[in-house]
């Protein structure tokens, strides 16, 4: 029963998102809407003219599907329908799907403009926490 | 040092540039496939068929530079294997200011929703078949040329497409006049999931050309499309309603008008699950010369089911009149996957 009440806990619970960017290019606050827009694919630079790169967690795993449901709204088929579809039409560049925090953050230390969503404060260099609406988590 | 042994230096400093330039930027390349079968019964008789295979590849150059190929394998039955390779797109992109970019290549026509949005992976056609508008050859589905487009401005998220190439009766590797055919297309996206549109091309067929459909033309024929566009597609309703004006204008016949258009309506039951709609209608002037007067009445109702976000059944029924031919009847099935 308390495996069975855990489980259901987990699948349910939304968990905490920070969104952590590259020093370049990424500004340090933004909010909830410009969020949003940026991740999915409606805004191919940043001010000062960086390309957006976008990561976020695979749609499998607990942060995605969090990443799916608090940014998109939607399922994580929906999202990966969304990205291919966005993709072949030419409109915008699909993100990289992560397997693990790590490698996320470390795809965010290592491009300019990239931009990425996990679930803790930022630990590499070059990569820097981001506010949304003035919090973080959100 | 000889001549020969300077040009060989030379080139090899500039590779050398030209291989560290790619280093310093990590390349991604995306290569993607979609196929689709289906079975249909029409006139007592049940068929198998396959149907487009489709490879896709993008690639990002650089920071700026990208490539979008798309190339399709058809059944074609006048060649030695019966079946064919053709491009449908290659385009080269450079993103030179903000959400604004510069395209050369070959296009999809950016006229309307859906030849701007789906491409020839039926994986996300909202219907099995395309509308009778681009059966019947209406609007050019490909452009080869040179284009301009921004996306997402402002609070409206307007966009544009300003596209200049090569016109009708031209292929991919020469223009057959000296007349270059425009597309002019805007279109806002005022709430999630809307998007309303508007397209204007404008082109000139010199006599001795061919149609899309190899129709031979005798006259210079000046034609004007005029396409109003808007999609929903929402969380619980779909509806892509199009249209296009098509005005044909010759010296001899003065201008003769077509209207070609389509109403698609879906209802989502669950997520997965699509009940659909879709309701079409040529309609010719008498007299026209560019294309076979033929008018035609299309109801399509139909289901359709996502598996995943890479495989979509289909069933539907289409019941088609036209002025020319006798009624159709069909039933197709058709399963669709991305690869």
């Amino acid at each position: 029963m308390l495996l069975l009440a855990v489980g259901f806990m987990t699948k349910t619970q939304e968990i905490p998102l920070t969104v952590i960017g590259n020093v370049t290019g990424v500004p340090s606050a933004m909010k909830y809407s410009e969020l949003i827009s940026v991740l999915k694919g409606q805004k191919q630079r940043w001010n000062d003219g960086t390309k957006v790169n976008i990561y976020i967690m695979k749609t499998t795993t607990p942060i995605g599907q969090s990443t799916c449901k608090k940014i998109y709204n939607w399922s994580g088929d929906k999202v990966k329908r969304y990205w291919l579809e966005l993709s072949f039409s030419g409109k915008a560049d699909a993100p990289i799907f992560c397997n693990t925090v790590e490698e996320l953050e470390s795809y965010v230390s290592q491009n300019p403009g990239a931009i990425g969503i996990i679930d803790r404060n930022a630990t590499s260099n070059g990569v820097k926490t981001i506010l949304i609406d003035g919090k973080n988590p959100f | 040092m000889t001549a020969k042994g300077k040009i060989f230096i030379f080139y090899a400093i500039f590779l050398g540039c030209v291989c560290f330039s790619f280093r310093s930027f990590s390349q991604r390349t995306d290569i993607r496939g979609f196929m689709d079968l289906s079975t249909f019964l029409q006139d007592d008789k049940v068929s198998f068929g396959l149907g487009e295979q489709d490879l896709f590849i993008t690639s990002e150059l650089s920071d700026r530079f990208s490539f979008l190929g798309e190339s399709v394998f058809k059944f074609t039955p006048n060649t030695p294997t019966t079946f064919s390779v053709s491009i449908e797109r290659a385009i080269v992109k450079y993103n030179f200011m903000g959400n604004h970019n510069l395209l050369i290549g070959k296009h999809h026509t950016p006229i309307n929703y859906w030849n701007d949005t789906y491409h020839h992976g039926r994986v996300f056609f909202p219907t099995i078949y395309r509308p009778l508008l681009f059966e019947a050859n209406i609007i050019p589905l490909h452009t080869t040329g040179i284009s301009l487009q921004g996306q997402n401005l402002g609070d409206l998220k307007f966009g544009y497409d300003l596209m200049v190439g090569n016109g009708l009766g031209s292929n991919d590797v020469l223009d057959n006049d000296n007349r270059k055919s425009i597309t002019a297309a805007v279109h806002i996206k005022p709430a999630e999931g809307l998007r309303i549109g508007f397209s204007w091309y404008n082109d000139e067929m010199a006599a001795g050309s061919t149609t899309h459909d190899g129709k031979l033309i005798t006259w210079d024929v000046r034609q004007n499309l005029f396409s109003p566009s808007i999609a929903y597609f929402g969380e619980k309703f779909e509806v892509l309603a199009e249209t296009t004006f098509a005005s044909d204008h010759t010296d001899t016949t003065g201008t003769k008008q077509t209207f070609a258009g389509y109403l698609y309506a879906g209802y989502k039951i669950k997520e997965r699950l699509v009940p659909y709609f879709r309701l079409d209608r040529l309609h010719y002037q008498e007299g026209e010369i560019l294309f076979d007067k033929n008018n035609t009445t299309s109801i399509v109702g139909g289901i359709r089911y996502n598996i995943n976000y890479l495989t979509v059944v289909k069933l539907e029924y289409q019941h088609e009149q036209t002025e020319i031919a006798k009624d159709i009847n069909k039933v197709t099935f058709q399963i669709a996957v991305g690869f």
